[in-house]
Protein backbone atom coordinates (compact mmCIF):
# COMPACT_ATOMS: atom_id res chain seq x y z
CA UNK A 1 0.00 0.00 0.00
CA UNK A 2 1.05 3.52 -1.19
CA UNK A 3 -0.14 6.33 1.11
CA UNK A 4 0.18 10.45 -0.35
CA UNK A 5 -0.55 12.67 2.18
CA UNK A 6 -0.69 16.14 1.38
CA UNK A 7 2.60 15.53 -0.77
CA UNK A 8 3.78 18.82 -2.52
CA UNK A 9 6.52 19.57 -4.40
CA UNK A 10 7.75 23.03 -5.82
CA UNK A 11 10.90 23.65 -8.12
CA UNK A 12 11.44 27.51 -7.66
CA UNK A 13 8.28 29.09 -8.22
CA UNK A 14 6.20 26.26 -10.10
CA UNK A 15 4.17 23.72 -8.22
CA UNK A 16 4.60 20.32 -9.91
CA UNK A 17 3.03 18.08 -7.30
CA UNK A 18 0.41 20.56 -5.10
CA UNK A 19 -1.23 19.02 -2.22
CA UNK A 20 -1.73 15.37 -3.40
CA UNK A 21 -3.43 12.88 -1.02
CA UNK A 22 -4.19 9.03 -2.19
CA UNK A 23 -3.90 5.45 -1.30
CA UNK A 24 -2.55 2.97 -3.58
CA UNK A 25 -4.04 -0.08 -2.40
CA UNK A 26 -2.61 -3.46 -2.61
CA UNK A 27 -3.65 -6.57 -4.82
CA UNK A 28 -5.06 -3.90 -7.55
CA UNK A 29 -3.25 -2.38 -10.33
CA UNK A 30 -3.88 1.30 -10.31
CA UNK A 31 -3.21 2.96 -13.55
CA UNK A 32 -1.72 6.48 -12.83
CA UNK A 33 -2.92 9.06 -15.63
CA UNK A 34 -2.32 12.56 -16.30
CA UNK A 35 -1.05 15.33 -19.27
CA UNK A 36 2.80 15.65 -19.87
CA UNK A 37 4.15 17.97 -16.79
CA UNK A 38 1.28 16.41 -14.44
CA UNK A 39 3.48 15.49 -11.93
CA UNK A 40 3.20 11.87 -12.61
CA UNK A 41 7.26 11.35 -12.38
CA UNK A 42 7.94 13.71 -9.76
CA UNK A 43 5.87 11.63 -7.25
CA UNK A 44 7.22 8.65 -7.90
CA UNK A 45 10.53 9.92 -7.70
CA UNK A 46 9.00 11.36 -4.01
CA UNK A 47 7.29 7.65 -3.38
CA UNK A 48 11.62 6.51 -3.65
CA UNK A 49 13.07 9.50 -2.64
CA UNK A 50 14.74 10.98 -5.14
CA UNK A 51 13.25 14.26 -4.53
CA UNK A 52 12.64 15.22 -1.18
CA UNK A 53 8.78 16.78 -0.49
CA UNK A 54 8.68 20.55 -0.37
CA UNK A 55 5.54 19.22 2.01
CA UNK A 56 3.69 16.22 3.20
CA UNK A 57 4.69 12.67 2.99
CA UNK A 58 4.81 9.63 1.13
CA UNK A 59 5.22 5.97 2.81
CA UNK A 60 5.15 2.64 1.36
CA UNK A 61 3.11 -0.10 3.45
CA UNK A 62 3.78 2.47 6.45
CA UNK A 63 7.60 3.29 6.03
CA UNK A 64 9.02 5.82 4.28
CA UNK A 65 11.72 5.04 1.65
CA UNK A 66 14.71 5.69 3.23
CA UNK A 67 14.19 4.07 6.34
CA UNK A 68 14.02 0.40 4.54
CA UNK A 69 16.46 -2.18 5.34
CA UNK A 70 16.12 -3.71 2.38
CA UNK A 71 14.45 -1.14 -0.15
CA UNK A 72 14.63 -3.43 -3.19
CA UNK A 73 12.46 -6.23 -1.72
CA UNK A 74 9.48 -3.72 -1.06
CA UNK A 75 9.76 -1.49 -3.51
CA UNK A 76 10.22 -2.35 -7.45
CA UNK A 77 10.45 0.74 -9.39
CA UNK A 78 11.24 1.75 -12.91
CA UNK A 79 11.63 5.53 -14.15
CA UNK A 80 10.39 7.25 -16.76
CA UNK A 81 14.25 8.37 -17.43
CA UNK A 82 16.82 6.15 -17.86
CA UNK A 83 18.61 5.14 -15.04
CA UNK A 84 21.84 2.66 -15.91
CA UNK A 85 25.21 3.12 -16.88
CA UNK A 86 25.58 3.19 -20.45
CA UNK A 87 29.41 1.42 -20.70
CA UNK A 88 28.15 -1.28 -18.11
CA UNK A 89 26.96 -4.34 -19.85
CA UNK A 90 23.07 -5.56 -18.75
CA UNK A 91 24.41 -8.29 -16.17
CA UNK A 92 26.81 -6.69 -14.80
CA UNK A 93 24.74 -3.42 -13.96
CA UNK A 94 22.01 -6.37 -12.50
CA UNK A 95 24.97 -7.74 -10.58
CA UNK A 96 25.94 -4.28 -9.01
CA UNK A 97 21.98 -3.74 -8.19
CA UNK A 98 22.12 -7.39 -6.36
CA UNK A 99 25.31 -6.91 -4.70
CA UNK A 100 23.78 -4.18 -2.22
CA UNK A 101 20.93 -6.30 -0.80
CA UNK A 102 23.58 -9.71 -1.31
CA UNK A 103 20.85 -10.72 -3.63
CA UNK A 104 22.40 -14.38 -5.15
CA UNK A 105 23.74 -13.81 -8.86
CA UNK A 106 21.11 -16.93 -9.96
CA UNK A 107 18.01 -14.18 -9.51
CA UNK A 108 20.10 -12.25 -11.49
CA UNK A 109 19.77 -14.53 -14.66
CA UNK A 110 15.67 -15.85 -13.59
CA UNK A 111 15.24 -11.33 -13.99
CA UNK A 112 17.23 -11.66 -17.12
CA UNK A 113 15.52 -14.77 -18.30
CA UNK A 114 11.84 -13.26 -17.56
CA UNK A 115 12.45 -10.33 -19.18
CA UNK A 116 13.67 -11.67 -22.25
CA UNK A 117 17.01 -9.95 -22.68
CA UNK A 118 19.38 -13.14 -22.04
CA UNK A 119 20.93 -12.18 -25.60
CA UNK A 120 22.27 -8.72 -25.01
CA UNK A 121 22.94 -9.31 -21.45
CA UNK A 122 26.38 -9.00 -22.42
CA UNK A 123 26.39 -5.94 -24.33
CA UNK A 124 26.93 -2.53 -22.75
CA UNK A 125 23.43 -0.51 -22.29
CA UNK A 126 24.51 2.16 -24.02
CA UNK A 127 24.09 -0.05 -27.06
CA UNK A 128 20.08 -1.29 -26.07
CA UNK A 129 16.90 -0.21 -28.10
CA UNK A 130 14.38 1.70 -26.40
CA UNK A 131 12.89 -1.35 -25.75
CA UNK A 132 15.77 -3.53 -24.44
CA UNK A 133 16.73 -0.64 -22.25
CA UNK A 134 13.14 -1.02 -20.94
CA UNK A 135 13.40 -4.60 -20.51
CA UNK A 136 16.12 -4.26 -18.67
CA UNK A 137 14.84 -1.61 -16.24
CA UNK A 138 12.01 -3.92 -15.48
CA UNK A 139 14.60 -6.59 -15.19
CA UNK A 140 15.95 -4.01 -12.24
CA UNK A 141 12.72 -3.47 -10.79
CA UNK A 142 12.16 -7.12 -10.52
CA UNK A 143 15.56 -8.16 -8.71
CA UNK A 144 14.34 -8.18 -5.01
CA UNK A 145 10.74 -9.97 -6.03
CA UNK A 146 9.65 -6.68 -4.60
CA UNK A 147 5.82 -6.45 -2.81
CA UNK A 148 5.35 -3.41 -4.12
CA UNK A 149 5.72 -2.29 -7.93
CA UNK A 150 5.90 1.44 -9.24
CA UNK A 151 6.72 1.44 -13.16
CA UNK A 152 6.82 5.07 -14.90
CA UNK A 153 5.43 4.22 -18.76
CA UNK A 154 6.48 0.65 -18.50
CA UNK A 155 5.56 0.06 -22.18
CA UNK A 156 7.14 2.58 -23.84
CA UNK A 157 8.78 1.35 -26.82
CA UNK A 158 8.12 -1.82 -25.94
CA UNK A 159 6.97 -4.44 -28.83
CA UNK A 160 3.09 -5.82 -28.96
CA UNK A 161 4.89 -8.96 -27.35
CA UNK A 162 6.39 -6.94 -24.47
CA UNK A 163 3.70 -4.64 -24.12
CA UNK A 164 1.01 -8.39 -23.54
CA UNK A 165 4.10 -9.47 -21.17
CA UNK A 166 4.22 -6.71 -18.75
CA UNK A 167 0.04 -6.29 -18.71
CA UNK A 168 -0.35 -10.21 -18.10
CA UNK A 169 2.87 -9.53 -15.46
CA UNK A 170 0.72 -6.87 -13.45
CA UNK A 171 -1.68 -8.59 -13.70
CA UNK A 172 -0.65 -11.56 -11.74
CA UNK A 173 1.09 -9.69 -9.75
CA UNK A 174 -1.77 -7.79 -8.17
CA UNK A 175 -3.52 -11.23 -8.31
CA UNK A 176 -0.88 -12.72 -5.76
CA UNK A 177 -1.81 -9.67 -3.43
CA UNK A 178 1.09 -7.41 -4.53
CA UNK A 179 0.85 -3.15 -4.86
CA UNK A 180 1.16 -1.88 -8.83
CA UNK A 181 1.33 1.96 -9.50
CA UNK A 182 1.32 2.02 -13.28
CA UNK A 183 1.68 5.18 -15.58
CA UNK A 184 1.26 5.42 -19.07
CA UNK A 185 -0.33 7.60 -21.61
CA UNK A 186 -1.84 4.43 -23.64
CA UNK A 187 -5.27 4.51 -22.67
CA UNK A 188 -6.44 1.62 -24.20
CA UNK A 189 -3.64 -0.25 -22.60
CA UNK A 190 -4.52 1.15 -19.25
CA UNK A 191 -8.12 0.10 -19.86
CA UNK A 192 -7.22 -3.43 -20.11
CA UNK A 193 -4.81 -3.57 -17.33
CA UNK A 194 -5.79 -0.86 -14.11
CA UNK A 195 -8.33 -1.74 -11.92
CA UNK A 196 -8.56 1.60 -10.23
CA UNK A 197 -7.35 5.07 -11.50
CA UNK A 198 -5.63 8.19 -9.93
CA UNK A 199 -6.16 11.24 -12.56
CA UNK A 200 -3.49 14.06 -11.71
CA UNK A 201 -3.60 17.76 -13.54
CA UNK A 202 -1.38 20.40 -13.07
CA UNK A 203 -0.18 18.96 -9.67
CA UNK A 204 -3.52 18.12 -8.32
CA UNK A 205 -5.49 14.82 -8.10
CA UNK A 206 -8.72 15.27 -10.55
CA UNK A 207 -9.73 11.52 -9.60
CA UNK A 208 -9.64 8.95 -7.72
CA UNK A 209 -11.82 6.09 -8.89
CA UNK A 210 -12.37 2.19 -9.71
CA UNK A 211 -11.67 2.52 -13.79
CA UNK A 212 -15.57 1.49 -14.33
CA UNK A 213 -17.23 4.13 -12.42
CA UNK A 214 -14.38 6.69 -13.65
CA UNK A 215 -15.37 5.62 -17.14
CA UNK A 216 -19.07 5.69 -16.97
CA UNK A 217 -19.23 9.40 -14.72
CA UNK A 218 -17.02 10.97 -17.23
CA UNK A 219 -18.54 9.48 -20.17
CA UNK A 220 -22.36 9.63 -21.91
CA UNK A 221 -23.93 6.28 -22.61
CA UNK A 222 -25.27 6.13 -26.17
CA UNK A 223 -27.82 3.73 -28.00
CA UNK A 224 -28.19 3.46 -31.50
CA UNK A 225 -31.49 2.49 -33.17
CA UNK A 226 -32.31 1.09 -36.15
CA UNK A 227 -36.01 1.19 -37.56
CA UNK A 228 -38.48 1.39 -40.53
CA UNK A 229 -40.94 3.10 -38.19
CA UNK A 230 -38.15 5.52 -36.08
CA UNK A 231 -40.11 8.82 -36.19
CA UNK A 232 -42.60 6.79 -34.74
CA UNK A 233 -40.22 5.40 -31.82
CA UNK A 234 -38.70 8.25 -31.21
CA UNK A 235 -42.08 10.37 -30.65
CA UNK A 236 -42.69 7.53 -27.99
CA UNK A 237 -39.40 7.67 -25.89
CA UNK A 238 -39.68 11.63 -25.97
CA UNK A 239 -38.99 12.90 -22.74
CA UNK A 240 -37.58 15.59 -20.26
CA UNK A 241 -33.83 13.55 -19.98
CA UNK A 242 -33.88 11.95 -23.37
CA UNK A 243 -31.65 14.02 -26.16
CA UNK A 244 -32.09 12.11 -29.49
CA UNK A 245 -30.18 12.81 -32.93
CA UNK A 246 -31.02 11.35 -36.31
CA UNK A 247 -27.84 10.35 -37.94
CA UNK A 248 -29.18 8.90 -41.21
CA UNK A 249 -32.96 8.30 -42.55
CA UNK A 250 -34.20 5.46 -40.20
CA UNK A 251 -31.39 5.39 -37.59
CA UNK A 252 -31.35 7.49 -34.56
CA UNK A 253 -28.82 8.11 -31.70
CA UNK A 254 -30.19 8.10 -28.00
CA UNK A 255 -28.73 9.33 -24.61
CA UNK A 256 -30.65 9.43 -21.59
CA UNK A 257 -32.42 5.60 -22.25
CA UNK A 258 -31.29 2.43 -21.45
CA UNK A 259 -30.76 0.07 -24.52
CA UNK A 260 -33.59 -2.16 -22.69
CA UNK A 261 -35.86 0.47 -22.00
CA UNK A 262 -35.93 1.06 -25.65
CA UNK A 263 -36.03 -2.06 -26.61
CA UNK A 264 -39.49 -2.98 -24.16
CA UNK A 265 -41.18 0.12 -25.68
CA UNK A 266 -40.76 -1.08 -29.49
CA UNK A 267 -42.05 -4.76 -28.42
CA UNK A 268 -44.66 -2.79 -26.64
CA UNK A 269 -45.86 -1.46 -30.27
CA UNK A 270 -45.09 -3.72 -32.04
CA UNK A 271 -42.29 -1.68 -33.54
CA UNK A 272 -39.45 -3.81 -35.64
CA UNK A 273 -35.77 -3.31 -34.94
CA UNK A 274 -33.04 -3.53 -37.08
CA UNK A 275 -30.58 -2.54 -34.48
CA UNK A 276 -30.04 -1.68 -31.02
CA UNK A 277 -26.73 -1.01 -30.15
CA UNK A 278 -25.73 0.29 -26.80
CA UNK A 279 -21.98 2.02 -26.87
CA UNK A 280 -20.40 3.36 -23.48
CA UNK A 281 -17.50 5.51 -23.87
CA UNK A 282 -13.55 4.93 -23.45
CA UNK A 283 -11.08 5.34 -20.82
CA UNK A 284 -9.73 7.80 -23.32
CA UNK A 285 -12.73 9.83 -23.69
CA UNK A 286 -13.30 9.98 -19.88
CA UNK A 287 -9.89 11.02 -19.42
CA UNK A 288 -10.01 13.51 -22.39
CA UNK A 289 -12.88 15.04 -20.92
CA UNK A 290 -11.99 14.85 -17.20
CA UNK A 291 -8.18 16.63 -18.05
CA UNK A 292 -9.47 18.99 -20.68
CA UNK A 293 -9.15 22.17 -18.62
CA UNK A 294 -5.43 21.01 -17.14
CA UNK A 295 -3.40 20.11 -19.90
CA UNK A 296 -0.11 22.09 -19.95
CA UNK A 297 1.06 21.43 -22.74
CA UNK A 298 -1.60 21.57 -25.50
CA UNK A 299 -1.54 20.09 -29.32
CA UNK A 300 -2.83 22.39 -31.85
CA UNK A 301 -6.38 20.93 -33.17
CA UNK A 302 -6.01 19.97 -36.95
CA UNK A 303 -8.56 21.83 -38.81
CA UNK B 1 9.93 -11.25 -22.77
CA UNK B 2 8.86 -15.23 -22.15
CA UNK B 3 5.51 -16.23 -22.61
CA UNK B 4 3.71 -15.93 -19.46
CA UNK B 5 6.32 -17.49 -17.41
CA UNK B 6 5.20 -14.50 -14.50
CA UNK B 7 4.95 -17.10 -11.88
CA UNK B 8 7.36 -14.90 -10.23
CA UNK B 9 10.29 -17.30 -8.78
CA UNK B 10 10.75 -16.20 -4.95
CA UNK B 11 14.27 -17.24 -4.55
CA UNK B 12 14.78 -13.63 -3.44
CA UNK B 13 12.39 -13.74 -0.75
CA UNK B 14 14.50 -16.88 0.90
CA UNK B 15 17.88 -15.72 1.42
CA UNK B 16 18.96 -13.12 3.74
CA UNK B 17 18.18 -10.01 1.40
CA UNK B 18 18.85 -6.94 2.81
CA UNK B 19 21.15 -3.85 2.82
CA UNK B 20 24.68 -3.82 4.61
CA UNK B 21 27.81 -1.88 4.54
CA UNK B 22 29.91 -4.45 3.32
CA UNK B 23 27.20 -5.54 0.44
CA UNK B 24 27.08 -1.47 -0.59
CA UNK B 25 31.05 -1.46 -1.05
CA UNK B 26 31.08 -5.00 -2.98
CA UNK B 27 28.36 -3.09 -4.96
CA UNK B 28 30.57 0.13 -5.71
CA UNK B 29 33.84 -2.32 -6.03
CA UNK B 30 31.52 -4.32 -9.33
CA UNK B 31 30.29 -0.58 -10.38
CA UNK B 32 34.13 0.34 -10.45
CA UNK B 33 35.74 -2.60 -12.06
CA UNK B 34 32.59 -3.22 -14.85
CA UNK B 35 33.52 0.11 -16.90
CA UNK B 36 36.40 0.45 -19.38
CA UNK B 37 37.07 4.18 -17.92
CA UNK B 38 38.34 2.71 -15.37
CA UNK B 39 40.81 -0.10 -16.64
CA UNK B 40 42.28 2.63 -19.27
CA UNK B 41 42.93 5.02 -16.24
CA UNK B 42 44.37 1.89 -14.82
CA UNK B 43 46.44 1.28 -18.38
CA UNK B 44 47.60 5.11 -18.88
CA UNK B 45 48.82 5.09 -14.92
CA UNK B 46 50.91 1.90 -15.14
CA UNK B 47 52.51 2.92 -18.61
CA UNK B 48 53.21 6.32 -17.65
CA UNK B 49 54.32 5.83 -13.97
CA UNK B 50 57.03 2.88 -15.56
CA UNK B 51 58.30 4.66 -18.45
CA UNK B 52 58.75 8.46 -16.73
CA UNK B 53 60.12 6.49 -14.02
CA UNK B 54 62.59 4.96 -15.95
CA UNK B 55 63.57 8.16 -18.16
CA UNK B 56 63.83 10.05 -14.76
CA UNK B 57 66.27 7.06 -13.52
CA UNK B 58 68.67 7.18 -17.02
CA UNK B 59 68.74 11.25 -16.73
CA UNK B 60 69.87 10.81 -12.58
CA UNK B 61 72.39 8.43 -13.69
CA UNK B 62 73.39 10.12 -16.30
CA UNK B 63 73.90 13.45 -13.99
CA UNK B 64 75.23 11.83 -10.83
CA UNK B 65 78.43 10.20 -9.93
CA UNK B 66 76.64 7.04 -9.38
CA UNK B 67 79.92 4.90 -8.85
CA UNK B 68 81.18 6.84 -5.69
CA UNK B 69 77.45 7.48 -3.87
CA UNK B 70 76.71 5.40 -0.45
CA UNK B 71 73.91 2.35 -1.38
CA UNK B 72 71.22 4.52 1.05
CA UNK B 73 71.86 7.87 -1.09
CA UNK B 74 71.33 5.42 -4.39
CA UNK B 75 67.92 4.28 -2.84
CA UNK B 76 67.08 7.96 -2.62
CA UNK B 77 67.80 8.44 -6.34
CA UNK B 78 65.59 5.36 -6.82
CA UNK B 79 62.74 6.83 -4.44
CA UNK B 80 62.80 9.92 -6.50
CA UNK B 81 62.57 8.60 -9.64
CA UNK B 82 59.62 6.19 -8.91
CA UNK B 83 57.90 8.78 -7.37
CA UNK B 84 58.01 11.60 -9.88
CA UNK B 85 55.89 10.25 -12.29
CA UNK B 86 53.22 11.24 -9.61
CA UNK B 87 53.14 14.90 -10.87
CA UNK B 88 51.30 13.52 -14.04
CA UNK B 89 49.39 10.65 -12.74
CA UNK B 90 47.77 13.02 -10.05
CA UNK B 91 45.35 14.21 -12.63
CA UNK B 92 44.91 10.74 -13.61
CA UNK B 93 43.84 9.36 -10.40
CA UNK B 94 41.25 12.66 -10.01
CA UNK B 95 39.78 12.35 -13.39
CA UNK B 96 39.33 8.64 -12.57
CA UNK B 97 37.74 9.72 -9.02
CA UNK B 98 35.65 12.47 -11.02
CA UNK B 99 34.32 10.48 -13.19
CA UNK B 100 33.28 7.41 -10.83
CA UNK B 101 30.25 10.06 -9.79
CA UNK B 102 29.46 12.30 -13.02
CA UNK B 103 29.23 9.43 -14.93
CA UNK B 104 26.35 8.18 -12.62
CA UNK B 105 24.59 11.25 -13.15
CA UNK B 106 25.26 12.02 -16.96
CA UNK B 107 23.75 8.63 -17.82
CA UNK B 108 21.11 8.60 -14.72
CA UNK B 109 22.72 5.62 -13.17
CA UNK B 110 22.51 7.70 -10.04
CA UNK B 111 19.05 6.93 -9.81
CA UNK B 112 19.29 3.31 -9.84
CA UNK B 113 22.38 3.53 -7.29
CA UNK B 114 20.19 6.03 -4.58
CA UNK B 115 16.91 3.79 -4.68
CA UNK B 116 19.15 0.74 -3.73
CA UNK B 117 20.59 2.33 -1.27
CA UNK B 118 18.53 5.51 -0.42
CA UNK B 119 21.04 6.10 2.59
CA UNK B 120 22.91 8.71 0.89
CA UNK B 121 26.04 9.27 2.88
CA UNK B 122 26.52 5.27 2.80
CA UNK B 123 26.44 5.99 -1.25
CA UNK B 124 28.95 8.98 -0.90
CA UNK B 125 31.44 6.65 1.68
CA UNK B 126 31.43 3.36 0.08
CA UNK B 127 32.29 4.79 -3.66
CA UNK B 128 34.79 7.12 -1.68
CA UNK B 129 36.48 4.06 -0.02
CA UNK B 130 36.57 2.06 -3.07
CA UNK B 131 38.19 4.74 -5.29
CA UNK B 132 40.80 5.37 -2.49
CA UNK B 133 41.68 1.57 -2.31
CA UNK B 134 41.90 0.52 -6.17
CA UNK B 135 44.00 3.88 -6.48
CA UNK B 136 46.34 2.99 -3.56
CA UNK B 137 46.74 -0.53 -4.44
CA UNK B 138 46.87 0.07 -8.21
CA UNK B 139 49.39 3.14 -7.40
CA UNK B 140 51.34 0.85 -4.70
CA UNK B 141 51.58 -2.06 -7.34
CA UNK B 142 53.03 0.47 -9.97
CA UNK B 143 55.68 1.56 -8.20
CA UNK B 144 57.21 -1.34 -6.83
CA UNK B 145 56.85 -2.33 -10.66
CA UNK B 146 58.97 1.07 -11.51
CA UNK B 147 61.71 0.22 -8.81
CA UNK B 148 63.02 -2.38 -11.43
CA UNK B 149 64.29 -0.72 -14.14
CA UNK B 150 64.58 2.22 -11.47
CA UNK B 151 66.76 0.32 -9.86
CA UNK B 152 68.64 -1.39 -12.67
CA UNK B 153 69.69 1.81 -14.26
CA UNK B 154 70.68 3.34 -10.99
CA UNK B 155 73.00 0.21 -10.30
CA UNK B 156 71.87 -0.84 -6.98
CA UNK B 157 68.96 -3.34 -5.59
CA UNK B 158 65.71 -2.40 -5.92
CA UNK B 159 65.18 -1.75 -1.66
CA UNK B 160 68.34 -1.31 0.13
CA UNK B 161 67.59 -4.42 2.90
CA UNK B 162 70.06 -2.67 5.17
CA UNK B 163 67.27 0.75 5.04
CA UNK B 164 64.35 -0.50 3.10
CA UNK B 165 62.39 2.95 4.62
CA UNK B 166 64.49 5.07 1.89
CA UNK B 167 62.36 3.43 -1.06
CA UNK B 168 59.25 1.85 0.78
CA UNK B 169 58.19 5.28 2.78
CA UNK B 170 57.92 7.51 -0.09
CA UNK B 171 56.21 4.58 -2.16
CA UNK B 172 53.57 4.26 0.50
CA UNK B 173 52.93 7.81 1.11
CA UNK B 174 52.95 8.06 -3.04
CA UNK B 175 50.13 5.19 -3.27
CA UNK B 176 48.38 7.20 -0.03
CA UNK B 177 48.69 10.22 -1.87
CA UNK B 178 47.15 9.10 -5.19
CA UNK B 179 43.98 7.70 -3.59
CA UNK B 180 43.65 11.27 -2.02
CA UNK B 181 43.89 12.73 -5.66
CA UNK B 182 40.93 10.48 -6.29
CA UNK B 183 38.76 11.16 -3.54
CA UNK B 184 39.61 14.95 -4.19
CA UNK B 185 38.35 14.21 -8.09
CA UNK B 186 35.34 11.99 -6.70
CA UNK B 187 34.48 15.04 -4.07
CA UNK B 188 34.44 17.63 -7.30
CA UNK B 189 32.30 15.42 -9.01
CA UNK B 190 29.75 14.92 -6.06
CA UNK B 191 29.48 18.99 -6.04
CA UNK B 192 29.61 20.14 -9.66
CA UNK B 193 28.26 16.81 -11.19
CA UNK B 194 29.44 17.11 -14.48
CA UNK B 195 32.26 15.47 -15.98
CA UNK B 196 33.96 18.18 -17.85
CA UNK B 197 33.32 20.65 -14.68
CA UNK B 198 34.83 18.25 -12.00
CA UNK B 199 37.80 17.27 -14.02
CA UNK B 200 38.61 21.09 -14.79
CA UNK B 201 38.11 21.67 -11.10
CA UNK B 202 40.36 18.45 -10.23
CA UNK B 203 42.96 20.31 -12.23
CA UNK B 204 42.98 23.44 -11.10
CA UNK B 205 43.23 22.48 -7.61
CA UNK B 206 46.61 19.99 -8.19
CA UNK B 207 47.87 21.22 -11.21
CA UNK B 208 47.40 25.29 -11.48
CA UNK B 209 47.21 26.13 -7.85
CA UNK B 210 50.84 25.04 -7.13
CA UNK B 211 51.95 26.57 -10.22
CA UNK B 212 50.40 30.22 -9.03
CA UNK B 213 51.41 29.99 -5.60
CA UNK B 214 55.40 29.40 -7.51
CA UNK B 215 54.63 32.82 -9.06
CA UNK B 216 54.86 34.68 -5.52
CA UNK B 217 58.03 35.04 -3.67
CA UNK B 218 58.40 33.19 -0.31
CA UNK B 219 59.86 36.24 1.86
CA UNK B 220 58.11 39.80 2.26
CA UNK B 221 54.07 40.73 2.07
CA UNK B 222 53.01 38.67 -0.25
CA UNK B 223 54.78 35.67 1.12
CA UNK B 224 51.78 34.29 3.18
CA UNK B 225 50.36 33.12 -0.50
CA UNK B 226 53.51 31.01 -0.97
CA UNK B 227 52.93 29.82 2.28
CA UNK B 228 49.72 28.88 2.16
CA UNK B 229 50.54 27.06 -1.26
CA UNK B 230 52.40 24.18 0.85
CA UNK B 231 49.01 22.96 1.93
CA UNK B 232 47.64 22.49 -1.52
CA UNK B 233 47.40 18.72 -2.03
CA UNK B 234 50.27 18.54 -4.74
CA UNK B 235 52.43 20.38 -2.16
CA UNK B 236 51.56 18.15 0.86
CA UNK B 237 52.18 15.59 -0.69
CA UNK B 238 55.68 16.12 -2.16
CA UNK B 239 56.42 16.73 1.26
CA UNK B 240 55.98 13.33 2.09
CA UNK B 241 57.79 12.18 -0.74
CA UNK B 242 60.98 14.59 -0.64
CA UNK B 243 63.47 13.32 1.34
CA UNK B 244 63.49 14.50 5.12
CA UNK B 245 64.30 17.92 5.95
CA UNK B 246 64.21 19.28 2.70
CA UNK B 247 63.93 22.77 2.50
CA UNK B 248 60.24 24.08 1.92
CA UNK B 249 58.35 21.03 2.71
CA UNK B 250 55.93 20.44 5.85
CA UNK B 251 56.67 18.23 8.41
CA UNK B 252 55.54 14.37 7.59
CA UNK B 253 52.42 14.74 10.51
CA UNK B 254 51.44 18.23 9.06
CA UNK B 255 51.50 17.04 5.70
CA UNK B 256 49.45 13.89 6.74
CA UNK B 257 47.39 16.15 8.34
CA UNK B 258 46.94 18.74 5.64
CA UNK B 259 45.83 16.01 2.82
CA UNK B 260 42.97 14.23 5.51
CA UNK B 261 41.78 18.13 5.85
CA UNK B 262 41.22 18.24 2.09
CA UNK B 263 39.90 14.51 1.99
CA UNK B 264 37.61 15.55 5.43
CA UNK B 265 36.35 19.12 3.28
CA UNK B 266 35.87 17.65 0.29
CA UNK B 267 33.66 14.20 1.72
CA UNK B 268 31.53 16.95 3.82
CA UNK B 269 31.06 19.36 0.89
CA UNK B 270 29.77 16.26 -1.04
CA UNK B 271 27.60 15.07 1.85
CA UNK B 272 26.05 18.41 2.03
CA UNK B 273 25.24 18.82 -1.75
CA UNK B 274 24.06 14.91 -2.41
CA UNK B 275 21.87 15.15 1.10
CA UNK B 276 20.14 18.21 0.01
CA UNK B 277 19.53 18.10 -3.55
CA UNK B 278 17.05 16.28 -5.36
CA UNK B 279 18.86 13.13 -7.81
Amino acid sequence: MITAEGLTKRFGDKTAVDDVSFTVQSGKVTGFLGPNGAGKSTTMRMIVGLDRPTAGSVTVNGAHYASMRAPLREVGVLLDAKAVHTGRTARNHLRAMAATHGIPSRRVDEVIELTGIGSVARKRAGKFSLGMGQRLGIAAALLGDPQTLILDEPVNGLDPEGVRWVRQFVRYAAGEGRTVLLSSHLMSEMAQTADHVIVLGRGKVLADAPLDELVRSWTTTTVRVRSPRAAELVSLIAGPDVEVSALEPGLVQVVGLAASRIGDIAAEKAIPLHELTPATGSLEDAYLALTGDAVEYVSKEIA
Amino acid sequence: MTALTVDAPTQARTADVRLTFGRVLRSETIKLLTLRSTWWSIIVVAVLSVGLATIVAASMSAFNDTANQSAAQLSQLVASAVIAPIQFTMLLAGALGAIAVTGEYSTGMIRSTLTAEPRRGVVLLSKALIVAALLFVVSLLVFFVSTLPAAAIIGTSPIDVADPGIVLQPVLYGALSMAVFAVIGLSWGFLLRSGPGAIAATVGLLFVLPIVGMMFPSEGAWSWISHAALYLPMSAAQSLTVPPGSEGALSIPVALIALAGWVAAGLLGSWAVLRSRDA
